[in-house]
């Protein structure tokens, strides 16, 4: 790791420490850091206060820890594997496919059991990959960052359409998973969460497994097999890491635009093309990214409160046309 | 291939008309007033064919079909015909532009950019006047087109498929704007602002009507002015410098033209997606033929195409009504799917 990477390390997680503190801290009734503190170290269950911040405030705040780390590890393999700087899981599709399969099997099929959520959430990530690289390989010119993009944006309006159709059909069974499906970390029961976990470990482990090859692949496939990987089986197993860490985002906090194509490219501003470095710092600083959005979103029009999913979109739109102005 | 040559007013204007294109045009008409009758008679209230032809005639068998057809089922089917034919149209004229087969104005944010304007309108200031609509949301798609033109273009002069790239991010980033307009509005003013933007046409009534019929009226001499420009540029900008187009003029003529039929379009019916893309390229399928006869196969496809998405929408799962948009949606997806296997153009990137 490169001196940065060292002196970045810690004052990232300082960074992680600050945001989380501030996240619980603010809302309709501001929290005094201190006592934030005091919330988690001494517990008082007749302190109000104390329990707004473990009942209501902290479940959410390692919500936008998780999925922030979860989004932005998964952009970072995407665009190293495909060495497109523009992958991404939401603007590839991924997660529009699984959020589609989850809106389908809970509201037709009234599943509520929440050990299926992710599992149903990978089925549509793993499907709707597929569907988007075959489409794109198959175009003339290969899988171009272009290809990848509108293949993805065809896909994406195209589930977002039988999403609209099935919410007019059966309006009751859908309006639940409204708010859910615009990308929220409101309101989400802790039980999603537990099943969802299992998924995002195994991500995250298999994605700092893979860093080192990552960067010989991010160098190019022919410079990747001159040293010595073995390109089909990394690209199927970053697959898969990607494909775990979208379905445990979605199954948390819905679709959540755009987290995983700014945080990678920042983090590689930082420390440099190792994606042994990236794919940590990609994590902390997602997360980090993710606590300040949530606060944003949660500020800006008090009372109101805007789903994070539309800030992140906010935020992260920008961001891809100046990537296709600087990149491309 | 067999040609007409019309030349009036002593050769001043000239048509070359291919006789297969103006089968096709027939044919298209003859299919549109097919759906048009059959939108007609079918619906919660049903009418025979004789019933349709004595209403619009004057001497309705019941009083109720006076008011079914005359109040609701005519505006309706003639404003999803012409909503149709402007989007394909603004479809065409932007592929001709920008030389580029993907080009659509619900996928490079010009529709968005009208709909957000449409929507602050709703969920800001809800006793606006209904007039205003149209004019509001040329501005906004205006305003994106301009921003999309000015991002897209300054650094190659011209990449065509950044253009697209940068209208699906832009079109990303309106709509979370729109988004937020919805969360912040008052609910009604919310779900009145979500049935519009899902594209659905059953609450159009006379006004929309007029309000199309003048948009019609005022842009179809652009159109066939523009169509000796469009048939230059499409050649590429040194072709058309060299037969003399203004390229930089003609171009931003061109562009705003496009944009107008669109935003003129979605005040109306709210932002329909995919039917600029698809049309245009059905019609060249359909019949070869020169710039202007392949704007008219556009505009009678893009008819076409809204009339049936509306016509199928309204009966297929009645009485719910699926917004003509999620139709046109499902049904323009795996042609552009299809367009992205075959173009050859994504090369340039």
């Amino acid at each position: 790791m490169t001196k940065a990477g060292w002196f970045g390390l810690p004052a990232l997680l300082a960074a992680l420490i600050l945001a989380f503190g501030w996240h619980i801290a603010v809302g309709a009734k501001t929290v005094p850091l201190h006592v934030v503190l005091e919330a988690l170290v001494a517990y008082d269950k007749s302190n109000f206060d104390h329990v707004v911040v473990t009942d209501l405030r902290l479940p959410r705040a390692v919500y936008a820890v998780l999925v922030g780390a979860a989004l932005a590890v998964a952009g970072a393999l995407m665009q190293g594997v495909t060495r497109n700087p523009l992958a991404e899981p939401g603007v590839l599709g991924l997660l529009t496919g699984a959020s589609f399969v989850v809106v389908m099997a809970v509201g037709y099929f009234q599943v509520i059991d929440p050990a299926f959520i992710p599992l149903l959430a990978a089925l549509g990530a793993a499907v709707t990959a597929a569907l988007v690289w075959g489409i794109a390989a198959a175009a003339p010119g290969g899988s171009t960052p272009l290809t990848l993009v509108l293949a993805g944006a065809a896909i994406t309006g195209f589930l977002a359409a039988f999403i609209s159709l099935a919410h007019l059909l059966d309006q009751e069974s859908f309006d639940r998973l409204r708010v859910w499906l615009t990308g929220t970390l409101a309101g989400r029961s802790t039980d999603v969460l537990f099943w969802a976990l299992p998924w995002l470990i195994g991500g995250l482990l298999l994605a700092l497994l893979l860093a080192r090859q990552v960067t010989a692949l991010a160098m190019g496939d022919e410079t990747a097999v001159g040293l010595g990987v073995d390109v089909a089986r990394v690209k199927m197993l970053a697959m898969l890491s990607v494909i775990a860490l979208t379905a445990a985002a979605v199954a948390i906090a819905g679709p959540m635009a755009f987290v995983g194509l700014v945080i990678p490219h920042v983090a590689r501003i930082i420390v440099g093309a190792d994606y042994r470095a990236i794919v940590p710092v990609s994590a902390v600083l997602g997360a980090v990214y993710l606590l300040v959005v949530d606060i944003a979103a949660r500020m800006v029009l008090a009372p109101i409160e805007v789903s994070t999913g539309i800030v992140t979109a906010l935020l992260g739109a920008p961001f891809f046309v100046w990537l296709v102005r600087a990149r491309l | 291939m067999s040609v007409l040559v019309l030349s009036p007013w002593n050769g001043r204007i000239s048509l070359r008309l291919h006789r297969h294109a103006l089968v096709v045009a027939a044919l298209l008409l003859v299919a549109l007033i097919g759906v048009s009758v059959a939108s007609l008679m079918s619906g919660s209230y049903p009418l025979s064919l004789r019933g349709v032809w004595q209403t619009l005639t004057g001497n309705p068998p019941e009083e109720i079909a006076q008011t079914v057809l005359w109040e609701f089922r005519f505006p309706r089917t003639i404003v999803s015909a012409v909503a149709g034919a402007l989007f394909g149209l603004s479809g065409a004229i932007l592929q001709y532009v920008t030389r580029n087969p993907l080009a659509d104005p619900s996928l490079v944010g010009v529709s968005q950019g009208a709909g957000l304007a449409v929507v602050s309108a709703i969920v800001l200031f809800p006793e606006m006047n209904l007039v205003w609509r149209p004019l509001l949301a040329f501005a906004g798609a205006l305003i994106v087109a301009a921003l999309i033109q000015s991002i897209a273009m300054q650094r190659t002069g011209g990449a065509t498929m950044r253009f697209i790239l940068t209208g699906i991010g832009v079109a990303a980033f309106i709509a979370a704007i729109t988004n937020t307009m919805l969360t912040y509005g008052d609910i009604d003013q919310a779900q009145a602002a979500l049935g519009w933007l899902a594209g659905s046409i059953h609450a159009v009534g006379w006004p929309e009507v007029w309000s199309l019929t003048l948009c019609l009226a005022i842009l179809t001499p652009g159109l066939i002015w523009s169509a000796r420009y469009l048939s230059a540029l499409r050649l590429g900008p040194e072709v058309s410098i060299g037969l003399g187009v203004p390229i930089r003029a003609a171009r931003i003529g061109m562009i705003t033209l496009s944009v107008a039929l669109a935003a003129f379009a979605v005040a109306a019916v709210g932002p329909l997606g995919f039917v600029g893309l698809v049309a245009p390229h059905l019609a060249r399928r359909l019949a070869y033929s020169g710039v202007g006869q392949h704007l008219l196969l556009t505009a009678l496809t893009g008819a076409l195409m809204v009339g049936l998405a509306d016509f199928i929408g309204r009966i297929a799962f009645a009485p719910v009504q699926i917004p003509a948009g999620i139709l046109t949606a499902i049904l323009g997806v795996p042609v552009f799917l299809l367009l992205i296997l075959k173009t050859q153009s994504t090369r340039q990137l």
